[in-house]
């Protein structure tokens, strides 16, 4: 039980990284790595305010405002410096590790006695109904967000940002200013993804400087297990779809590494098995097609 | 049509992994049905993969089974799981043995024990190879303002008082050593207090610190040059996870240059080092152990409580003491190279 519910609330709370990396992934074709940096950077903030005696409330969306201004930083880099798109996030992404560590004043911080969005639903007395409450907050955040994003990108300006993403050159005719939509875009993915560091401090109990590295390689197994989901509906246009299905990626991830914990494997091979399972999961749409191939 | 078949294939991807998680309830269902005769089940949690930090585990595994608890004749049940760095995993690790509902849990360094911590208020936590729970800033104060530790919290911990005695006895094996140089890893919590501390030591024992930061163990070399280019006459190890990673980068520049190893691990002295004074991976985690066969017999927490670590060695290591030309220390026990 604690561990089913443990690995969808985690999958929840990292549907934002998967949601943020799918923005400048998919929506503006950008390799974007600062995700290492500011899922640690949403952690490092978070956590450094909640010690500080800031309202959880408030300490989330000032995360989310770090996030975008880090994630402009890697736009503006990539943009106006003319710099490489992988080497803006590299930049970024390093000197964000010297910010984070600043912003916590050491590399590990607990947040197990300070007050947190999930602090109200520690008293809860009957066992299933406290582990469903992160669930439940969380399911809600990112059902509103998935919202927003939906509308956002059916709006004109969210239009000329896909377009920027899709036909640079014919977007750039209608008089868009492109520069300013791939800031304003990889800015935004890096708020959802600094969301993310927040809950997730929030949620393990603790921010910790080692916390993204590595991450964005979780966040894009989620947004392909999420593309295959929704090339199995036939879905390839629908944004708001298809953000559904990459918060369900991202809970599938973490369905799989619970399965793989108590399989009861050796630890060794805990990362092998893990890929091999969102190996499978991947191929699971042409494995379709062959075997419907094979009936015909 | 299609929209059937890919729910089925769905619900058949969430059925694997709901078998997958239920798989092992098996020794805490034997436990409700048999009663008090049951196996004890103890959840191990490593936070990383580690040669020096294995040493710990190896240390609480043989204490289980002084105090009678041998996984291979039957009489506990060992879950070790490791989340080799990555703190998601960890965090479903421990999620995991509370499932399980083992009877206590065994937290191997400090991120380990901070989300057992967080976990659970009821399981016992027996934790080793972390610092005290002030100094992790797990405690919370009270009225009267005494710092107290989460109540389930039990095993052993170390203060910053093993670098006092590891800073002092290079006054005693070099009297006339004055430069020491140090790589600190500014990303580690332990690592940065233990500067700070050794930085206050060396200062009142009169020696000179030149300190080098990294933050990954890819910088340990050109750092390591840098110290050794810089006149140093000895260097001093701090053990933290860089060191523990890249410990022969640092022992190779070291003895190319002539230049002695001093730490606290024993561990590194097997691996390299001169000397070391402090606690060792391998007591460390027998105590902890120890603690919780005692827990395990009795069931009672008062059994136990929250203790720091009782066994600080002096150890030297032989065949670094003939290459660099010096006698072996009085009073320290020699440890041979574990290659």
């Amino acid at each position: 039980m604690e561990l089913l519910f443990g690995a969808i609330a985690l999958g929840l709370a990292y549907a934002f990284l998967g949601m943020g990396i799918f923005i400048t992934m998919r929506i503006f074709n950008f390799p974007d790595i600062t995700a290492d940096g500011s899922l640690t950077l949403g952690g490092s903030l978070t956590a450094a305010l909640l010690t500080a005696g800031v309202s959880p409330w408030l300490a989330v969306p000032a995360s989310m405002i770090a996030g975008f201004l880090a994630g402009s930083a890697t736009g503006a880099i990539y943009t106006k410096l003319k710099v490489n798109g992988l080497l803006s996030g590299i930049l970024v992404m390093t000197a964000l590790y010297s910010v984070n560590l600043r912003i916590m004043g050491r590399s590990n911080t607990p947040l197990i006695s300070v007050r947190t969005v999930l602090s109200p639903f520690a008293d809860i007395a009957d066992p299933t109904l406290r582990l469903l409450a992160p669930i439940l907050l969380f399911l809600l955040l990112v059902a509103a967000f998935i919202l927003f994003l939906r509308w956002l990108f059916r709006t004109d300006f969210g239009l000329a940002m896909r377009a920027t993403g899709d036909n640079e050159v014919m977007i750039a005719a209608q008089g868009v200013a492109t520069d300013r939509m791939k800031i304003i875009g990889i800015g935004c993915s890096n708020a959802l993804i600094a969301l993310s560091g927040s809950l997730v401090a929030q949620y393990q109990g603790f921010a910790d400087i080692g916390m993204g590295i590595g991450i964005i390689v979780f966040g894009l197994a989620s947004v392909i297990i999420g593309d295959t989901l929704a090339g199995l509906f036939g879905e390839r246009f629908r944004i708001g779809i298809r953000l559904i299905c990459v918060a369900t990626g991202s809970i599938l991830f973490r369905g799989l590494v619970a399965a793989t914990l108590s399989i009861g494997l050796n630890p060794t091979d805990l990362k092998i098995v893990t890929a091999i399972f969102v190996l499978l999961t991947i191929m699971l749409p042409q494995a379709r097609a062959a075997i419907r191939g094979r009936v015909r | 049509m299609t929209v059937t078949r890919i729910f089925s294939i769905l619900a058949l991807a969430l059925l694997t992994s709901l078998a997958g998680c239920t798989k092992e309830k098996t020794p805490s269902d034997t436990k409700n049905t048999t009663g008090a005769t049951a196996v004890p089940v103890v959840g191990f949690i490593q936070a990383i993969e580690d040669a020096t930090i294995d040493e710990a585990r190896k240390g609480f595994y043989d204490a289980l089974k002084e105090g009678g608890f041998d996984e291979s004749a039957n009489t506990v049940k060992i879950i070790y799981r490791n989340a080799q760095g990555d703190s998601p995993t960890l965090d479903q690790i421990a999620d995991y043995m509370v499932a399980q509902k083992v009877d206590l849990i065994a937290a191997n360094t400090t991120l380990a024990m901070i989300t057992a911590a967080h976990k659970t208020s009821t399981i016992p936590i027996f934790m080793m190879v972390a610092p005290s729970p002030g100094i992790a800033k797990l405690t919370t104060t009270d009225s009267a303002g005494n710092e107290i530790a989460p109540p389930n919290l039990y095993g052993v911990y170390e203060t910053l008082a093993y670098i006092d005695t590891s800073v002092a006895m290079i006054r005693t094996l070099f009297p006339n050593a004055k430069r020491v140089g140090t790589l600190y890893n500014s990303s580690e919590p332990n690592s940065v207090n233990s500067m700070e501390r050794l930085r206050a030591m060396c200062k009142s024992l009169g020696l000179e610190l030149v300190e080098e930061s990294v933050t990954s163990s890819n910088e340990t070399q050109q750092a390591a040059q840098a110290l050794a280019g810089k006149g140093i006459d000895l260097f001093f190890a701090l053990p933290d996870n860089i060191i523990f990673s890249s410990f022969e980068t640092v022992y190779k520049t070291m003895a190319d240059k002539k230049l002695p190893i001093i730490t606290s691990e024993a561990g590194l002295v097997k691996r390299g080092a001169f000397a070391a004074y402090g606690a060792d991976f391998y007591q460390w985690g027998h105590q902890a152990g120890a603690n919780a066969a005692q827990y395990l017999k009795s069931r009672d927490p008062k059994s136990t409580r929250l203790e720091i670590v009782a066994v600080r060695k002096k150890t030297f290591n032989p065949e670094t003491a003939k290459a660099l030309g010096l006698n072996p220390p009085a009073g320290f026990e020699p440890l041979t190279s574990a290659k």
